[in-house]
């Protein structure tokens, strides 16, 4: 059975309530009854009530009257329960000295609801773009004729959605055809691009999309470097094909630097004369590459991932960073590197999970947030974005 | 010693909650104790529990299945990616997954996979074509994914000396029967080489011992009595209820009339055992089922009611029956004689004893599927009971097929029980399902120069 809309929820309640109703009045006839009603499962109160509503007309409809016990010819006890799957309402029924008789109804329970969407320089902001139960690798939203576009790669395919009556649609499915197994941790990334529409990155695969509608795309095996930043002449560095984690050869390097430790991700801060790398190396440490040196940075205990962006609040070049929460809530938290120690310069955001993938957006001025949520196990794709604090 | 226990699971989950986000690392070997001791790595029938939940946490690092089990029921693709049925569930096509190999290096085929599941089901007719298997059997088989994802239907091989190979993330390295098992990973796995490097095993370590080596930091993942894991701990994972603790009535019992068999049931107070004996853990029960597999648990009543086991007992003459317990449950003893002193207040004289024949048996059974009907056939299975008729998942057939294997008292439920088990603050993404089945394939160690 498909899984309950929200919306429609209320209805179908009723009309279950409704069904269980003439079950329990072909088995009792027509006649007084005491009724009692337990909640054991996670509906709320309101529902209680809509039910228990719905079960007495319906009940009166057919002839059956609540009535206290000593006026009843026979009781009814209803249990509204629920397995994982379901929800499973019993009613026992005893009339006189019968033996007890036992109806049940059952229907699907709804889906964990998507959730609706300081004194520092920065504030950030999460825009709640897209949520499935695949692993969202990535995710890129784009203004295109007709409307936005927004794009999310998994690890079977890319999907276009065009946003309809505000819900996005699908509009294209297109399947990555890979022939190298996949790591555990997979990683991979979208990028815009000017003549074409994309490019896709995965550990030992790349896929290019076509430039025109119908929309193709192709793949294919390939060791190449993935580009650090979203431009197109970015510093590249090479994925390990088995891992999840760059192997810290580089293809430009950063400045006279060709050969960093493995790292995880790394983020370009733009300084006046130069560019000052931030990497999350594979062993935990923090590296601050400036082209000429390499310099290891032990204190702060950032997550793995991170991404630059570009504001008009304070210094204008800001990191963003995961860390992890209390427990498995992850949080993402803007810092700016006056010099070599990172300071905080915004608040914690929040999620209601972990934080698995974590790119900059093409502009730079934002970034996408994958979250794995803790209760559903599914993954929301957020779009991050700053304004500036007081 | 289990207040020791407790404090050091505690505190290690303080230092397991202040580390950053980190993406999972690579290499390290995974520590874990077991309470078996297994002269052979496969699911021995009719095995204790213990021993059950033992096996298939081994056997399931070494191999896959064709399908697997989301905890909701529904079947995911595993070793085969798609597959179809005919309208009367008695003809199945799978396609399998490309590009898998067994842990020896040879082909991963449906030929190799029909030649897997013959001796296991004398009764399927299974063929191999290209990349499609099929199966087909005499009589409809509506549950026949959940089955394909039970652990005894992994796909796996076996060497010369019997060590299983399968297509999973670990590959057996060493294996001491009994006392240890090294695994290696699988560089080759279809769903990724895992994160660690290694797993070491060892066997036969009591849950007493387990704690003790936990404590002393010699072991990194064991096993919990789940009556000791209802803390706040964030590094014990406890299960929903998979066991069912219930009495049988052996064939040759002298306690064949259903009245005396109902009287008992009625007789005995399942809470007070439930809060004090089993710590809390658990649920007393009625059904063969837990609710969280059927939603409809509470129509079997658990309320204790002597009064009117004593009415059914009115005309009759009883004579002492034999209880007896698995002496391997450490709590067995204890809710057995619990259960005598409630039968004697409905006039029935209960024996607890390990000699001789007994009238009914307290025992323990596996629920092994989150597939309802295909755990209330496993139960009568164990039960020794007939195999129930169910016609489908759908409540009302559910319901009818249990209230069926019920009806005249062939076994009285107790309670349905979790399993829970810890892990110690150096191991990252430690997040079983909530069916009990560990994830260390999943699993990842804190790099040392954090």
């Amino acid at each position: 059975m498909a899984d309950i809309a929200p919306a429609c929820h209320g209805s179908i309640l009723g009309d279950t309530a409704r069904q269980l109703a003439h079950k329990i009045a072909t088995s009792s006839g027509p006649g007084a009854i005491a009724l009692n009603i337990t909640n054991r499962s996670s509906l709320d109160d309101k529902s209680v009530r809509e039910i228990r509503s719905a079960l007495e007309a319906q009940l009166r409809t057919e002839g059956v009257r609540i009535a206290q016990p000593e006026q009843a010819m026979g009781s009814v006890e209803v249990i509204l329960s629920e397995s994982l799957r379901e929800y499973v309402w019993s009613a026992e029924i005893t009339i006189g000295s019968d033996e007890k008789r036992v109806a049940l109804m059952s229907l699907p329970r709804p889906q964990a609801g998507v959730p609706s969407a300081a004194a520092m320089p920065v504030v950030l902001r999460k825009t709640f773009l897209y949520a499935q139960e695949r692993p969202i690798l990535d995710a890129a939203l784009i203004e295109m004729t007709g409307g936005s576009r927004l794009f999310v790669l998994d690890d079977t395919q890319v999907v276009m959605y065009r946003q309809q009556s505000g819900r996005w649609e699908p509009e294209a499915q297109l399947p990555i055809v890979h022939s190298r197994t996949f790591p555990r941790d997979l990683r991979g990334r979208l990028l815009l691009r000017r003549d074409h529409l994309f490019d896709v990155y995965l550990p030992g695969t790349f896929c290019r999309s076509g430039a025109s509608v119908p929309l193709t795309l192709a793949c294919n095996a390939s060791d190449d470097p993935w580009p650090l930043t979203p431009d197109e002449g970015s510093v590249r560095a090479f994925f390990a094909t088995a891992r999840n984690f760059f192997t810290g050869a580089l293809s430009p390097g950063m400045g006279r630097i060709s050969n960093v430790p493995s790292f995880y991700a790394a983020a370009a801060m733009l300084r006046p004369n130069y560019t000052l790398w931030v990497l999350t190396a594979v062993d935990g440490s923090l590296h601050l590459v400036d082209g000429m040196t390499d310099q290891v940075v032990r204190g702060p205990r950032w997550g793995s991932d991170l991404a630059a962006v570009r504001s008009a609040c304070g210094s204008g070049a800001q990191v963003l960073v995961s860390e992890r929460g209390d427990p498995e809530r992850d949080s993402l938290r803007a810092f700016e590197i006056p010099d070599r120690d990172p300071v905080a310069a915004s608040s914690p955001l929040e999620f209601d999970g972990s934080i698995v993938a974590l790119w900059p957006e093409g502009s730079s001025s934002g970034a996408v947030a994958v979250v794995r949520r803790e209760d559903t196990g599914w993954y929301e794709a957020y779009r991050i974005s700053l304004s500036c604090g007081m | 010693m289990r207040r020791i226990a407790f404090h050091f699971l505690v505190a290690c989950s303080f230092l397991g909650s202040a580390a950053a986000a980190t993406r999972p690392h690579y290499g390290g070997a995974v520590r874990v104790q077991l309470q078996s001791a297994p002269a052979t790595l496969d699911i021995p029938a009719n095995a204790a529990t213990a021993d059950y939940w033992d096996a298939t946490r081994v056997l399931a690092l070494i191999a896959d299945n064709l399908v697997s089990m989301e905890t909701q029921g529904r079947p995911q693709p595993a070793l085969a990616i798609a597959w179809q049925n005919d309208s009367n569930a008695r003809h199945w096509q799978f396609t399998l997954r490309r590009g898998v190999k067994f842990q020896d290096g040879s082909a991963f085929s449906a030929a190799a996979i029909a030649q897997i599941l013959a001796p296991l089901h004398p009764d399927w007719h299974a063929q191999s074509s290209g990349d499609t298997l099929t199966i087909d059997t005499d009589n409809p088989l509506p549950s026949l994914l959940a089955e394909l994802a039970l652990p005894r239907n992994a796909i796996l091989k076996r060497t010369a000396s019997g060590l299983p190979v399968g297509t999973g993330p670990f590959r057996v390295g060493e294996f001491q029967p009994g006392k240890l098992l090294k695994l290696a990973a699988n560089e080759e796995c279809w769903s990724g080489r895992p994160y660690l490097d290694e797993i070491e095993i060892e066997f036969g370590k009591s849950l007493r011992d387990q704690a003790i080596a936990f404590e002393l930091g010699k072991t990194d993942v064991i096993e919990v009595s789940p009556a000791a894991s209802n803390s706040a701990s964030a590094r014990v994972r406890t299960s929903l209820p998979v066991e069912l603790m219930a009495l049988v009535f052996p064939a040759n019992s002298k306690a064949q009339d259903p009245r005396v068999r109902e009287a008992l049931s009625l007789s005995i107070d399942r809470r007070p055992i439930q809060s004090v004996l089993l710590k809390g853990a658990g649920d007393p029960a009625g059904s063969l089922l837990p609710n969280w597999m059927t939603g409809y648990s509470a129509v079997f009543s658990v309320q204790p009611n002597v009064p009117r086991a004593k009415a059914l007992l009115a005309d009759s003459r009883l004579p002492a029956f034999t209880l007896s317990y698995d002496p391997r449950d450490p709590q067995a003893q204890l809710i057995a004689e619990r259960i005598a002193l409630n039968a004697r207040e409905a006039g029935i004289t209960l024996q607890v004893s390990l000699s001789g024949a007994d009238d009914l048996r307290l025992v323990r059974v596996v629920l092994p599927s989150p597939d309802p009907a295909t755990s209330l056939r496993e139960a009568a299975r164990q039960l020794g009971l007939p195999q129930p008729a169910v016609r489908s998942n759908a409540v009302e057939d559910l319901y009818q097929a249990e209230r069926t294997v019920l009806d005249g008292h062939p076994v009285i439920p107790l309670f349905h029980l979790p399993v829970a088990g810890a892990a110690s603050g150096r191991v990252r993404d430690w997040d079983p399902d909530r069916r009990g089945e560990w994830n260390l394939p999943q699993v990842w160690l804190e790099a040392d120069s954090r």
